[in-house]
């Protein structure tokens, strides 16, 4: 008998083989069924080979090992042989292996063989795991039964007893290895359902974990609780196994056993891919699903049946893992991390444990301020939890649902996990165990969600949660690489190492993600730019947006942060769509600028491209995409500021829908909301700079139009908001609408800096019937309205009385004490500049210096001091520079070059006079 | 045959692209590129800060076409790129002595 007489028979068998497992769908008998198959192939073979040479009876032993020890051989899987043989065996065994060997590889089989003695499987190889690992499923197929035994209770028992350890260190080892070929999460777009995390490499390491640590073999029994016979132990088989637990465990073995012969029959060859093309046909036969008959089911629909298997295998592990005190995935650097009092959990040794159920049957699972101080706690240390802790918290998910109350806390405690260094890890955990659904249902639509593109690597859900990690990533220090000491333009030959290159673009980009004011809006945009992908609609940003605008309702965000995360969410994908125009070119920067409006709007966006990109893809940011975005970044913020005084509303144009797009759009929309006075409403709006209409909603317009009507009263109207806390600061906001007179601007600094209050950003407008609308954001450096909430009525009724000069200024700054000076970290050089021609009536003035108390004060009173009118104004805060510019006329012209010079030297004296 | 690399303005990537699909050509290389002709580099003020534009963003196409396929290419790049101004690039063509398919062995004008 040959192999090229067999193959004929083992091919008809595999035909029968394929044909029930098209029939039932079983992949597990499947692989039994060829296994048992190959089997027979071997043993006879090896049989005639006994017969020819009967000394060959003694001393060998046949064996099975790797996935064919194991009784599992997919449809294009090696085959995995062991010949154990005893000393002076050797020679005699050698030809007859050959032949073996060769009539298998004639059959049509591809076979990995290996030639030992007992005593050299005593040790590990450390070069060579596998081995080890595959002698962990060893199986006798025949030969001689007392060196099997030999094989498996002396030298293995040896190996396990000495090396057991050093083996369980090796798996953890690969394991981490191959999981971060796959950037260490299971949510690919075109998963290997093999070698990815959660496929089926994770179930064979869950198996040699649990035999290392119990001596006993994981075995896998047959679908639907029916143990496939051919799956059983062995008789000859010493090791009595620990039977794999039914429900999901199985269940989810069983599905990809299915999905991998499906691929294996239909790529006619081991690889284990499933690409769109294969989920497409798996979901169109229902590959892996209990019913198999019925309607075609959803592609989509069944990509979320297998992450919800691969999560069970990929969970599963990590429990193998931590009982066997192995580290399977990489770790997240974890932070010492001291939990409050009473903070109702615990962290130890980087686990978070809840505290215990009280006597009493209170769980603290069940109060969703300490479940969600908890996550805090994890994105800001990187601690993990234990495995109890996910079980109580899962378990009280309906309950938590009842007790979950919306508004700022929730947000207060969302934006902590957010801004949290480890804000990632948190929000996976979150994810996987249904809170964050529980807090953010919008997000349920992208949960695993493949949405097919060249570019996308991994589900929607998993590539926001990488965009999240990017940007707190950008945060870190730059790494330094000693290693060649080249500088920054690179060696000899120019050309500088892309890594090198993308850590300077990461430094640099970084910077400016110190200079927002409110991070934490940025990572909320991060997080709900893509749910609008779970839904039908014309473009998913338009579709976010929505989904964002009810979530930020439920958190109860006031109309300036929420506008900024709307507008970010709104505009994601239009800097990425800006770099592939000209950027050299004044009109795509022009056009760019109009949509992004304001300096901070840039800088998320900035952020959020640079961050979005890496996250596609490992390799999709590129140094030339990080250089182009940074060239647009640039040329945009320049842009933003010069561009303000020339573009103004005329609202017959904007109505009519021409030149001003969405802002033309929204001057409908605040139009509709008072019929009948459509008119007093377009005089109100004509002439405001543009950017007054793009940064405010139609609410707000509404708001200062009525305030405008109310002159008559007191012309002096203001409304002022208190903010939230955020991130250990509270920004508050004033706005003042008046008709325009001399000063206005510089009473409106002082009176604030008589309450010491500290202004981060400020814009200042007016339209054309001279009404003004000047809103100030400020901290109050002495918390003075956030510690006394009586204190607000008396500061607005304060500042209004200060603004028109009913109370004097100077005497209470004169009363006011300083707050104290701290050496600042970066040192900012004072810089004046004046643009001529940015505006075709007014004279641009830019101010870059040191940010300190009263700075505001001290520029728009020189301004002021030396007669000149503020016609626009736009203040701004980058970490510890000030940007103020200011579009200026004298007696309604430009400046001349005498006055700029006078202005210059006058400004300087202020600024460094304020600065002492 | 003949290699066409062209270096272009990386906003006129896609109409190229484009027009070359138009002409019948479908194999196309591309990198991102930087560097400057006469175009030199600049300085720009960003915010109060000084940055040096020395080398600029651009993209290399290269492509092997027949000897027949070649004034074709090269017009339909021309066509698109030009916009007159310094910085819309260069095309440099240069004789291919052999093609060779790597999937079957194919030889000659067959494997492009």
């Amino acid at each position: 008998m040959s192999g090229v007489t067999e193959r004929g028979a083992y091919e008809r068998r595999m035909a029968e083989i394929r044909g029930l497992f098209e029939s039932n769908g079983d992949g597990l008998r499947a692989i039994a069924a060829r296994s048992a198959l190959v089997d027979e192939l071997v043993l006879r073979f090896w049989s005639d080979e006994v017969k020819t040479a009967p000394a060959l009876g003694k001393g060998i032993a046949v064996c099975a090992i790797g996935g064919y020890g194991r009784g599992h051989l997919f449809p294009c899987s090696d085959v995995d042989l062991l010949f154990c043989i005893e000393r002076g065996m050797e020679k005699p065994a050698k030809e007859p292996i050959r032949r073996l060997s060769q009539s298998l590889w004639d059959c049509g089989l591809q076979v990995s063989l290996a030639t030992r003695m007992p005593g050299d499987c005593e040790r590990l190889d450390e070069d060579n795991p596998e081995f080890a690992l595959s002698l962990l499923d060893l199986r006798w197929l025949g030969g001689d039964e007392a060196v099997f035994f030999r094989l498996q209770d002396k030298s293995l028992a040896k190996l396990r007893s000495r090396d057991g350890r050093a083996i369980g260190v090796a798996l953890a080892r690969l394991t981490r290895e191959r999981h971060a070929k796959f950037g260490d999460t299971l949510f690919h777009l075109e998963p290997n359902i093999k070698d990815s995390p959660g496929g089926l490499r994770d179930v064979n390491a869950c198996q040699w974990l649990h035999g290392l640590r119990t001596g006993k073999r994981l075995i896998l029994a047959g679908t639907a609780g029916q143990p496939s016979a051919a799956m059983e132990p062995k008789p000859v088989d010493p090791v009595h196994g620990d039977l794999l637990p039914g429900g999901e465990l199985r269940d989810a073995v069983a599905f990809l056993a299915a999905v991998r012969c499906f691929l294996h029959y239909r790529h006619e060859r081991d690889d284990n891919t499933l690409d769109w093309e294969a989920q497409d046909a798996a979901s169109q036969q229902r590959i892996g699903l209990p019913v198999r008959t019925g309607e075609r089911v959803d592609a989509a629909y069944w990509m979320r049946v297998y992450f919800r298997h691969a999560r069970v295998i990929d969970k599963r592990l990590l429990r193998e893992a931590e009982t066997s005190g192995l580290q399977v995935e990489m770790p997240t650097a974890v932070r010492r991390y001291r939990a409050p009092d009473a903070a109702g959990f615990q962290v130890k040794s980087g686990v978070l444990e809840l505290e215990p159920i009280s006597a009493g049957g209170v769980d603290v699972a069940l109060e969703p301020e300490i479940v969600l101080a908890a996550f805090r706690a994890m994105a800001e240390s990187g601690a993990s939890l234990s495995r109890s802790t996910e079980d109580r918290i899962v378990r009280a998910i309906p309950l938590l649902s009842a007790n979950l109350e919306e508004g700022p806390g929730l947000w207060r405690g969302l934006a902590a996990i957010l801004t949290g260094r480890q804000a990632g890890h948190a929000l996976r955990a979150m994810h996987s165990l249904g809170l964050l659904e529980l807090i953010l249902p919008e997000f349920h639509g992208i949960d695993a969600l493949v949405i097919r593109d060249a570019y996308h690597r991994y589900t929607v859900d998993e590539h926001t949660f990488v965009l999240i990690d990017t940007l707190h990533g950008m945060a870190a220090q730059p790494v330094v690489d000693r290693g060649k000491g080249r500088g920054r333009d690179g060696g000899s030959d120019g050309v500088r190492e892309p890594r090198r290159e993308l850590e300077e673009w990461r430094v640099r980009f970084g910077a400016i993600l110190a200079e927002l004011q409110n991070p934490a809006l940025l990572f909320l945009a991060s997080l709900l730019h893509d749910t609008g992908k779970g839904r039908v609609g014309e473009s998913h940003a338009a579709e976010s947006a929505r989904l964002a605008q009810s979530v930020l309702q439920r958190l109860e965000m006031d109309a300036y942060d929420s506008g900024q995360v709307m507008r970010l969410i709104e505009t994601h994908l239009e800097m990425s769509a800006a770099i592939r125009r000209d950027i050299f070119d004044a009109e795509t920067v022009r056009a760019f600028a109009g949509r992004v409006q304001t300096h901070e709007s840039l800088r998320m966006l900035t952020l959020f491209t640079y961050a979005d990109i890496a996250a596609v893809h490992p390799d999709a940011l590129t140094p030339w995409k990080a250089e182009s975005l940074w060239r647009l970044y640039m040329a945009t913020a320049n842009q933003l500021d010069r561009s303000v005084d020339e573009e103004r509303v005329h609202t017959r144009a904007s109505t009519g829908g021409t030149g001003l797009g969405r802002k033309g759009e929204k001057i409908a929309r605040v139009l509709a909301l008072l019929p009948g006075r459509e008119p007093q409403m377009e005089q109100f709006l004509e002439g405001f700079p543009e950017r007054y209409v793009s940064t405010r909603s139609a609410e707000t317009m509404l708001q200062h139009f009525e305030m405008a009507q109310r002159f008559a009263q007191d012309p002096f109207q203001m409304i002022f908001h208190h903010g939230a806390t955020q991130s250990g600061s509270v920004v508050n906001e004033i706005t003042l609408v008046t008709p325009d007179r001399p000063r206005l601007f510089a009473a409106m600094t002082a009176a604030l800096a008589a309450w010491g209050m500290n202004v981060v950003t400020a814009d200042a407008f007016a339209n054309q019937a001279g009404v003004v609308v000047d809103t100030f954001r400020f901290t109050d450096t002495f918390r003075t309205l956030e510690l006394n909430e009586s204190e607000r009525d008396r500061f607005l009724a304060s500042m209004r009385d200060l603004v028109a000069g009913r109370s004097s200024v100077e005497k209470m700054l004169s009363g006011r004490r300083r707050p104290r000076r701290r050496a600042p970290r970066v040192a900012v050089e004072t810089r004046i500049e004046f643009d001529e021609t940015a505006s075709s009536h007014s004279t641009l003035l830019q101010v870059i210096t040191q940010d300190v108390y009263g700075l505001l004060r001290a520029i728009s009173a020189t301004l002021s001091d030396l007669g000149y009118n503020v016609e626009v104004a736009l203040v701004d805060t980058e970490g510890e520079m000030a940007i103020d510019v200011f579009y200026l006329t004298s007696e309604g012209k430009r400046l001349t070059e005498e006055q700029e010079a006078e202005l210059r030297v006058a400004l300087l004296s202020a600024i460094e006079k304020n600065s002492r | 045959m003949q290699k066409i690399e062209a270096i272009i303005q990386p906003s006129k990537l896609d109409a190229v692209k484009d027009a070359l699909v138009e002409a019948g050509i479908s194999g196309i290389t591309i990198f991102e590129a930087r560097g400057h002709g006469r175009q030199k580099g600049h300085t720009e003020f960003y915010r109060g800060r000084e940055y040096a534009v020395d080398l600029l963003p651009k993209v290399k196409l290269e492509l092997v076409v027949s000897d027949e396929m070649k004034d074709k290419a090269v017009d339909a790049i021309i066509n698109v790129a030009r916009t007159g101004r310094i910085g819309d690039g260069k095309i440099f063509v240069s004789r291919v002595d052999e093609a060779i398919r790597i999937r079957n062995d194919e030889r000659g004008e067959i494997a492009l």
